[in-house]
């Protein structure tokens, strides 16, 4: 890992300034110039180079390694949200892609910045990830490896139980998540289970921290598509604006393209991010009126879900494949709509109550639980709390309860419900 | 230099784990979590599925409960890329899936799980057979250098000192600026790196009695010790030697694929590869394996006798191991095995196996390699 040179420094100078004459927020970047077997790691951690030790990253890096060694895959651009933004380029790059990658997450440094969901963040992620290691590994060493990596499976299995919508009331304070001493969002049954499961010291410290990097990286789940698009609606105005010269058009015109491309549909989030910032900036009478203003005013207030609907209109369904009729469109909104819901994942939020036993309610969205899955979750979920838990949800247009105690999961259907499900 | 070696060896460790996992070596209460997925990828003109392991963790999610319960839908594609009648429908374009062949382990990932089935242990090269290449280690430190290898650990905890021992150091201010005298940078020492080096020399019998699936056996089997040996040495060499009556060096394809006829005298090929070991592969350099294969029959006691004694007197004093693999075939005697288990039985360098049939393989190389020699 090395620090870009002369002629990389250069060329950062010069996107930045563009980038930021644009109108963009550029905060300081810092490059690692890395090969593809360091970036294969440090993408496997999530973009940090230490975390804590687990399984989960080593097969992540054996998926990535197979990948680049079969030459299917390989990584464009990976980009942290830390004080400095760190980003890395990949050593044997020509330099239209450094320059393309550079533009790139010019975007995503401004995104980081200045989209609302990202007020609360912990810019100091970096040293913040690595002491976590350290704990991990320090406390391992005091309970035992299986312990310490039983217990992060765990949490790992229902770490997606943090409340969206509390995130910013972590604004200003350090750390990523919502602080335990006010009253606790429903959706956190993180934090409740760290105010009241009777869990060991060392269980507590591990599962704060766990509940620390679930916050830091649920923002990106809810702009996934925004923030790849708005990258990649900047690299492709910064890229032809002014940044390429002649001799390069081919080559950023396959790049470009190749990242654009895939089998994945409409729903290639680079993809759809980048048309829909388009037909906003379009909408708003393009760069002679107001389109500028509004795609930065967008980038700054929505996340994927708010963007989507407020952006997508018939007209953008219609050129971009999501329908033909009235009826497909809207169809094929409310389902795309649903899958931004949330980053994708199911809501479940704590019902009041001060028993001892733990009773959660799945917010009907009109997509059951893959219910097997429900049940070994549940699983852990008891093995936290030590305790019963209950979940409220539905199955086949029936309510359904599901109570786990020490023995196991007992299923209980309710009559069938009068409104069937939304989305049969 | 060092830090992103350090990195590393940490993601090796979790990949490591990893595997133990799938393998299911350790954490039997995740084993039910794999799901095997795949990267689809080219070689040439054929498709190749290159498996990848997945541990999904449950979690509450969205899921499709009527349909495939519990079935991931990765477990199925693998059915599906079987090119069954009943799927010759009309759709020819879209899906290339006609030669998907299964691979990718890479040989390395195969000698590291014979190894762990076969629980083989690491050989130790011989002290004798030793070379050294010279390598370069960051291991120590020193005042002078480039700022690209600044130590800068070493060099706060200088500045540390010094600030502390000379009273400037303010607790409530914990300020502490390096100057010049606290710099420390790494350095590096040439080290002699062992660098070891190994002959597998395999003897076969091709004379008459030695039928195709005699071959495939002894193919199957020195396969699976090249690939062992493989990950155990920097830099290997194979010679292959058959014989009848007489002795040949032959290469590997040969080795594999001829089908002579004729008597057999065993000690034309140990005679031969006396010559070729001390020849061209002096035993200071080298650590020399012998591997010989045939079905038992020697031309006469005679000739057994001789080639005990070349056995004894010119092979052994120069081999880490001489492996001897009797292949049953429907007109060996079997003989050869007992008279080398009574010559040289005592001798732990020297190892003899029965092989029966393909089933035999695997206790065959257990026998061979499980002592680490």
């Amino acid at each position: 890992m090395t620090r870009p040179g002369g002629e990389l420094l250069a060329l950062q100078r010069e996107v930045e300034t563009r980038a930021r004459d644009a109108g963009l927020q550029v905060p300081e970047v810092v490059y690692e110039v890395v090969d593809h077997r360091e970036l294969n790691e440090i993408a496997a951690y999530g973009g940090f180079p230490v975390r804590y030790p687990h399984w989960r990253f080593g097969m992540e890096y054996d998926r990535l390694v197979k990948g680049h060694d079969w030459g299917l895959q390989r990584i464009y651009e990976l980009v942290i949200n830390t004080r400095p933004v760190v980003a890395y380029l990949l050593r044997h790059n020509a330099p239209v892609e450094q320059k393309l990658v550079m533009a790139h997450v010019c975007g995503h440094a401004d995104f980081f910045r200045a989209n609302a969901w990202f007020a609360h963040t912990d810019l100091n992620m970096l040293d913040v990830m690595a002491s976590h290691g350290a704990r991990v590994r320090a406390l391992g060493g005091q309970v035992g490896q299986e312990a310490m990596e039983t217990f992060i499976d765990r949490v790992l299995s229902i770490d997606n139980l943090v409340d969206a919508g509390a995130l910013r009331r972590a604004r200003g304070r350090p750390g990523n998540a919502p602080p335990l001493d006010g009253p606790l969002a429903p959706g956190d049954i993180l934090g409740f289970l760290l105010l009241r499961a009777p869990l060991a010291a060392w269980q507590q410290e591990v599962l704060a921290l766990l509940r620390d990097e679930a916050c830091y990286f649920l923002p990106q789940m809810l702009t996934k598509v925004m923030n790849e698009g708005w990258a990649s609606f900047w690299h492709s105005r910064l890229m032809t604006g002014s940044l390429l010269r002649d001799a390069e058009v081919v080559d950023y015109a396959c790049q470009h393209s190749g990242a654009m491309g895939g089998d994945d549909g409409p729903m290639n989030p680079y993809k759809l991010g980048l048309e829909l910032f388009r037909h906003l900036h379009d909408l708003a009478g393009g760069d002679r009126g107001g389109g500028l203003a509004a795609v930065l005013e967008a980038r700054a207030v929505h996340n994927d879900l708010t963007f989507f609907d407020a952006c997508a209109n018939t007209e953008f369904c219609r050129t971009h494949g999501l329908g033909t009729n009235d009826e497909e469109i809207a169809a094929a909104r409310e389902s795309t709509l649903a899958s931004l819901t949330n980053g994708g994942q199911p809501v479940l939020r704590r019902l009041p109550g001060e028993g001892p036993d733990l009773e959660l309610e799945h917010v009907w969205s009109g997509a059951e639980l893959q219910l097997d899955q429900a049940e070994e979750t549940l699983r852990n979920l008891q093995g936290l709390w030590q305790g019963t838990v209950r979940l409220h949800t539905r199955l086949e247009g029936r309510a359904l309860l599901l109570t786990c105690g020490s023995s196991g999961v007992t299923r209980e259907y309710g009559d069938l419900l009068e409104k069937p499900e939304l989305g049969a | 230099m060092a830090a992103p070696e350090a990195g590393g060896g940490r993601i090796e460790r979790d990949r490591a784990r990893f595997s133990a996992i799938v393998r299911g070596h350790i954490k039997h209460d995740l084993r039910r979590y794999v799901t095997g997925s795949e990267l689809i990828g080219r070689k040439g003109r054929h498709l190749v599925s290159i498996p990848v392991p997945r541990i999904e963790l449950p979690r509450f999610r969205f899921g499709r409960n009527g349909r495939g319960k519990g079935q991931g839908e990765g477990d199925r594609a693998g059915d599906d890329s079987q090119p069954g009648e009943g799927a010759a429908g009309g759709a020819a374009g879209s899906q290339p899936g006609q030669h998907l062949l299964e691979v990718e382990l890479s040989l390395e990932e195969m000698a590291q799980i014979l190894g762990e089935e076969l629980e083989l242990p690491n050989i130790q090269p011989r002290g004798r057979a030793r070379l050294t290449s010279p390598a370069r280690k960051f291991a120590s430190l020193r005042r002078t250098g480039p700022r690209s290898l600044r130590h800068m650990r070493r060099t706060w905890r200088e500045a540390l000192r010094r600030e502390i021992t000379s009273g400037l150091f303010d607790p409530k201010d914990p300020r502490v600026v390096p100057v010049a005298d606290d710099l420390r940078f790494r350095s590096w020492k040439d080290v002699a790196r062992p660098d070891h080096a190994a002959l597998i020399l395999y003897m076969m019998d091709v004379s008459g009695s030695m039928g195709r699936e005699q071959k495939e056996i002894v193919r199957l089997v020195s396969f699976w010790i090249d690939t062992w040996l493989r990950s155990q040495y920097q830099s290997l060499e194979m010679r292959y030697v058959v014989h009848d009556a007489v002795a040949k060096e032959v290469d590997q394809d040969t080795f594999y694929r001829l089908r002579e006829s004729g008597g057999t005298k065993i000690s034309s090929a140990y005679a031969l590869a006396a010559d070729l070991v001390e020849q061209q592969f002096p035993p200071s350099e080298w650590n020399v394996y012998l591997f010989h294969f045939s079905d038992g029959d020697n031309w006469s006691g005679r000739d057994t006798e001789k080639c005990m004694q070349i056995l004894r007197d010119r092979l052994l004093p120069v081999a880490n191991l001489f492996c001897y693999g009797q292949v049953k075939s429907a007109y060996g005697s079997g003989q050869f095995k007992k008279d080398v288990d009574q010559a040289l039985g005592g001798d732990d360098r020297v190892l003899t196996a029965e092989i029966l049939d393909r089933d035999g393989i695997l206790p065959a190389i257990k026998s061979f390699l499980g002592q680490g020699l």
